[in-house]
């Protein structure tokens, strides 16, 4: 990490809590609550004007649970910063900072899908990899690798198909 | 000719005497229209068969047609996924019979390499399929093969019975009434391939 972006990003934000990564980019430690402040603050003030993705990871069965991971990229300075924010099990929900990047609806919609994380204020937040009435997030460490009743919808799909062909004239 | 040889003391009186079903299965045969369900890698080859350098015109299935109404060969090149699953089905449904159906590949035979939620485990468990051909993706010369093996299937139809039958009972092969079968064989394999498997140890019952 460079000192510079250090500097800078403890500038923008008073007593930020960095964490170990192993990859060395510059990762907070954020709470839930905080999130969007956070954000804003590192948007307006230290420069990072543009999300990278926005993800999760299931370390299923450890508490708390899903961590949220936000990457951040400034094109001014040349560097990133990640945050992460934790979940636990039973209360999956952030606020989604889609007001404040656009960008981050799509990303937001995948994370739900995957992880059935719960983005509040997101107002669209439809499936986007599974179709639409799946049940299930598959990216969860408890989801099984053969999937839970996978040909469900085509059944369903099969069986109005052929109810309605039997009802036609 | 092949199976439309006339017979000798009819060869110079300058007409043709042959069975129904061996005129109409010649007709068929020889000119299959294939619909390309082109899913994934499949499809890039599928192409190659189609293009000038393997040129199926020979075998007189050139004429791909996007449009499942003018199709009676439906080929599934690639993965299909349940969630795609029902649009393969309708294109199958709207094929006008006789229609045949080659599921290329891999994945469209078994799942392939994809053994997991997402994919359907064979096409076999949503559509009737006449001819499978292995590869990843397979070789265009396997795919013609699979034509041609396909041509010999419908020389011993017997088109002229069913057409005097009348309609079928209805086909439930493929139609959703095959219930879901995980592929147990790679739970199986899985100890000789990756010994770091967790599902390896439990099989040993270490």
């Amino acid at each position: 990490m460079s000192a510079t972006t250090r500097q800078r990003l403890e500038r923008a934000l008073e007593g930020a809590r960095f964490v170990e990564s192993r990859d060395g980019m510059p990762t907070l430690e954020v709470e839930r609550e905080q999130l969007i402040a956070t954000l804003r603050k590192l948007r307006d003030e230290a420069g990072f004007t543009s999300l990278t993705f926005v993800t999760a990871i299931d370390r299923y069965p450890k508490e708390p649970r899903l961590t949220v991971h936000h990457q951040l990229l400034s094109i001014e300075h040349c560097d990133r910063v990640r945050l992460q924010t934790e979940l636990p099990g039973e209360d999956e929900r952030l606020p989604s900072c889609r007001e404040l990047f656009p960008g981050a609806s799509f990303m937001e919609r995948e994370c739900f899908d995957m992880f059935g994380i719960q983005f509040d204020g997101h107002g669209d937040l439809r499936r986007l990899l599974m179709p639409p009435g799946y049940l299930h997030h598959p990216l969860r460490k408890d989801f099984p690798h053969h999937g839970i009743e996978p040909d469900r919808l085509y059944r369903e799909w099969d069986r109005d198909r052929r109810q309605a062909s039997e009802c036609a004239p | 000719m092949g199976s439309l040889k006339p017979a000798d003391e009819a060869m110079d009186a300058g007409f043709l005497a042959t069975r129904v079903d061996a005129l109409i299965n010649w007709g068929r045969k020889n000119s299959l229209w294939p619909m390309p369900l082109g899913l994934s890698c499949c499809g890039i080859e599928l192409m190659a068969m189609i293009g000038p350098k393997f040129d199926i015109s020979r075998f007189g299935a050139e004429a791909a047609r996007f449009s499942p109404r003018q199709a009676d060969l439906l080929i599934v090149a690639g993965t299909l996924t349940w969630k795609m699953a029902h649009a393969a089905r309708t294109i199958y449904d709207q094929m006008p019979e006789p229609k045949w159906v080659i599921a290329m590949g891999v994945c469209s035979s078994s799942g392939g390499m994809y053994d997991s939620y997402a994919v359907v485990q064979g096409v076999d468990s949503i559509l009737p399929v006449d001819v499978y051909v292995p590869g990843c993706p397979p070789r265009p010369d396997a795919v013609i093969d699979a034509i041609l093996k396909l041509q010999k299937r419908i020389e011993r139809e017997s088109p002229l019975k069913d057409i005097l039958s009348g309609p079928d009972e209805v086909d439930e092969r493929g139609s959703g009434q095959l219930t879901y079968q995980p592929n147990r064989a790679v739970e199986r394999t899985a100890g000789d391939l990756h010994p770091h498997d967790p599902r390896a140890s439990r099989e040993d019952g270490a």
